[in-house]
């Protein structure tokens, strides 16, 4: 059940046999770790560094990427203002697409 | 001037586009939609014409007619007007629902889906 | 089963004008009847689908005529209206039946009666009717009819929640694009009929020579159809439809963006295949393709609206057919081109699946909760166990990770670009890497986290409708080999060297 294109090759199964194999070999090490966890102790609480944290805290979908998200900042910010959400400018940009595709069936 | 209709229709188009863009009414948006729907219908209708053609119509036909216009752009064209009344009516009803939640037909104003 | 192809599309036609109706009388009588209709229309439209896979020859059904068969008048005029149906638009017809099967199944528990249920499923019925003419027909005019159906049905849906602020806002500016979009292909079929009088695909496309009328013809058909496919830069209305539209259109919404994917290749390859399938257009829709995927995704990252969010994300995968595509075009006679395209066509059904899930249980997590904003959401998974298994799946599909089904289409996507542009396979994938990215967050923001709210899970009905999707991705993900024989290769073939096949079928002889 594979699917080639040309050079490469691409089988889940075998893949999936991979798969089941390093999962394997985690599980082997999984089972040599130490088996000190206790449910109903305070292990069972988040730790940040030793600090108490203010009930219900956790880490938001918002904080994650954050970093990623403020690197790409002044693109982002362009492709905001691209997405005007104003149907002028959608409709200009249908007619840039326009012109673009009857310009290179004209010359192509 | 055998293709002053097709000139014409391309103009209105034009002017259908020039209103999208630069007006921010949405009752007038959806006015410069149907003028680009009237100038697609008028170059359709300009396609089928023969100069001195009658209405294709065979029965009614009188003796001795030498040319029949197109009957099938008119049927286009007709088929079009349909659709064009039905995407205008769903517009302004739009348009209307629209104005009782935010109190404005402004375009530029209606921009909560944005980003 | 001579009749099937008008079947499909005229038994929903019915099934929805008739709704309303019987509504009225009983609303239970109502729910059996859009099933049954549902049932009748995926029979007749496996059947077309059966028939033409298993003759290899595309099928054609003329209306209007003494008899199905005879699509040429006695002359050899071919004025007659014609549904075609080849292996690819078989293809794309099954893509409809099961967007629409799925969606109208869904939308049987989704939709409340105070809200407007009657209406919603009537609407469904001529989105899904709308879309089946638009894949099976083989006249120009027709298909611009079938457009402005399917235009029509899907911007009443997406507006459908109208007691809301946004989903009017969304319609108005979609039904605004679609519309254009629509007389852009008016125009184009009124040059064409102007120039040959004739609007019969198979015909127009024998006649064809590359005139410059007919390269004006041709870059029109392309702007309309890349605007409804949602290439960047007239995208902007796919994720306002998609973030809006109730849940059980969505999905059928999809099947109509790739409706006109599908347009555009029958377009591309049959219409203009003879004259004017120049590299240059390919390059043009597969870097188009290439700048969607980035976008899209780029914007996906910045979301906090959870429908668009998605519906960023299903864009950026109309980016990967274009691309696909596009390549296709490119590479036409080489093997690569082959490769493109299967894995472009390909990842329609893998992206339906895997887009179409999310945005079910969307619309199950809308249900529960009542809102989709991520700031507000989080901890669903302690009550909605079965969402969010199926959220994870569609998810990891949607970003293209193995062993599932959109990996399957995506590497093929890859594999192939490559050959063709380094540099645009290598956005691609990076697209891909932050699409992961960006659904790993949405499902953290959804469903982890401590216990917030309690809800309680959908209805069983909803349920169903996403487990057939959630199979369909496992089972497309590790058997695609069979799939691509069977139903994929096939429908490249009647793109690449099936036009003499498709004119013939038509015109005779």
């Amino acid at each position: 059940m594979r699917i080639g294109s040309g050079e490469g090759f691409w089988s889940p199964i075998v893949w999936a046999i991979l798969a089941l194999g390093v999962l394997a070999i985690g599980f082997a090490i999984w089972l040599q770790g130490r088996r000190t966890y206790k449910r109903g102790t305070e292990q069972e609480e988040p730790f940040l560094s030793g600090e108490r944290l203010p009930e219900g805290a956790g880490v938001g979908a918002t904080h994650l990427y954050w970093g990623f998200a403020e690197a790409l900042k002044p693109l982002l910010m362009r492709l905001g203002a691209f997405h005007s959400g104003f149907l002028g400018d959608y409709v200009g940009w249908l007619l840039v697409l326009l012109v673009i595709s009857i310009l290179v069936v004209m010359l192509g | 001037m055998g293709n002053m209709p097709f000139v014409v229709s391309m103009i209105l188009v034009g002017l259908g586009f020039l209103a999208l863009i630069v007006r921010r009414n949405l009752i007038k948006l959806a006015i410069g939609i149907s003028v680009i729907e009237m100038g697609v219908n008028l170059f359709l209708v300009s396609l089928g014409y023969v100069r001195g053609g009658i209405a294709p119509i065979y029965t009614y036909a009188p003796p001795g007619f030498k040319e029949m216009v197109f009957p099938t752009p008119q049927a286009l064209t007709l088929t079009a007007i349909v659709i064009g009344l039905a995407t205008t009516a769903l517009m302004l009803a739009f348009a209307v629902v629209i104005y009782r939640h935010r109190g404005t037909l402004d375009a530029g104003k209606i921009r909560e889906l944005k980003g | 089963m001579v009749h099937a192809p008008i079947l499909a599309i005229a038994i929903p036609l019915l099934g929805a004008f008739a709704l309303p109706i019987l509504a009225k009388l009983n609303r239970r009588a109502r729910d059996l009847w859009a099933v049954g209709i549902a049932l009748v229309t995926l029979v007749f439209g496996l059947a077309v689908a059966g028939q033409v896979f298993a003759s290899g020859k595309p099928l054609v059904y003329t209306l209007g005529a003494p008899s199905p068969t005879a699509s040429v008048t006695e002359g050899g005029f071919p004025i007659r209206i014609v549904l075609v149906v080849d292996a690819l638009g078989a293809f794309a017809g099954i893509i409809a039946l099961l967007a629409g099967a799925i969606g109208l199944f869904y939308s049987l528990q989704y939709l409340a009666e105070e809200e407007g249920k009657t209406l919603g499923t009537s609407l469904l019925l001529l989105l899904w009717a709308g879309i089946l003419g638009l894949v099976y027909t083989g006249d120009l005019f027709n298909f611009f009819v079938f457009l402005e159906i399917t235009s029509i049905a899907a911007c009443a849906l997406i507006g459908y929640r109208v007691w809301e602020s946004r989903p009017p806002e969304a319609a108005f500016k979609t039904m605004a694009m679609y519309t254009l979009g629509g007389l852009l292909v008016l125009i184009s079929v009124g040059i064409l009929y102007g120039e040959y009088d004739a609007l019969n695909i198979a015909y127009l496309s024998k006649l064809i020579t590359g005139t410059l009328l007919d390269k004006l013809a041709l870059g029109l058909l392309l702007g309309g159809l890349l605007m409804k496919a949602g290439a960047v830069p007239a995208h902007m209305w796919a994720p306002d439809a998609y973030g809006e539209a109730p849940a059980m259109a969505t999905i059928v919404l999809v099947a109509n963006t790739q409706a006109a994917i599908y347009a555009l290749l029958r377009v591309v390859f049959t219409l203009f295949g003879g004259a004017l399938a120049t590299p240059g257009i390919g390059w043009l829709i597969a870097s188009l393709g290439t700048v969607t995927v980035l976008v899209a995704v780029l914007m996906a990252v910045v979301q906090r609206h959870l429908g668009r969010l998605v519906a960023y994300g299903a864009v950026s995968q109309l980016g990967y057919m274009l691309l696909a595509v596009g390549v296709g075009v490119v590479a036409a006679g080489k093997g690569f081109g082959e490769v493109a395209l299967k894995g472009g066509i390909f990842h329609m059904i893998n992206d339906l699946a895997s887009v179409g899930l999310l945005f079910l249980v969307i619309g199950a997590i809308r249900r529960a909760v009542g809102s989709v904003d991520l700031l507000s959401l989080g901890g669903l998974g302690h009550t909605l166990r079965w969402e969010s298994g199926f959220f994870l799946l569609g998810a990891l599909a949607l970003a293209g990770i193995p062993p599932l089904n959109g990996f399957a289409s995506k590497f093929l996507i890859y594999e192939s670009t490559f050959k063709a542009s380094p540099i645009l396979a290598a956005i691609a994938v990076l697209s891909s890497i932050l699409l992961l990215a960006v659904v790993v967050r949405a499902f953290h923001g959804v469903f982890l986290g401590p216990k917030a709210r309690d809800v309680g899970p959908a209805p069983w009905g909803m349920l169903v409708a996403m487990g057939v999707l959630a199979v369909i991705i496992v089972v497309f993900g590790l058997f695609p080999g069979f799939f691509i024989e069977r139903m994929v290769s096939p429908a490249v073939q009647a793109l690449l060297g099936g036009r003499a096949a498709y004119l013939a079928a038509v015109l005779g002889g």
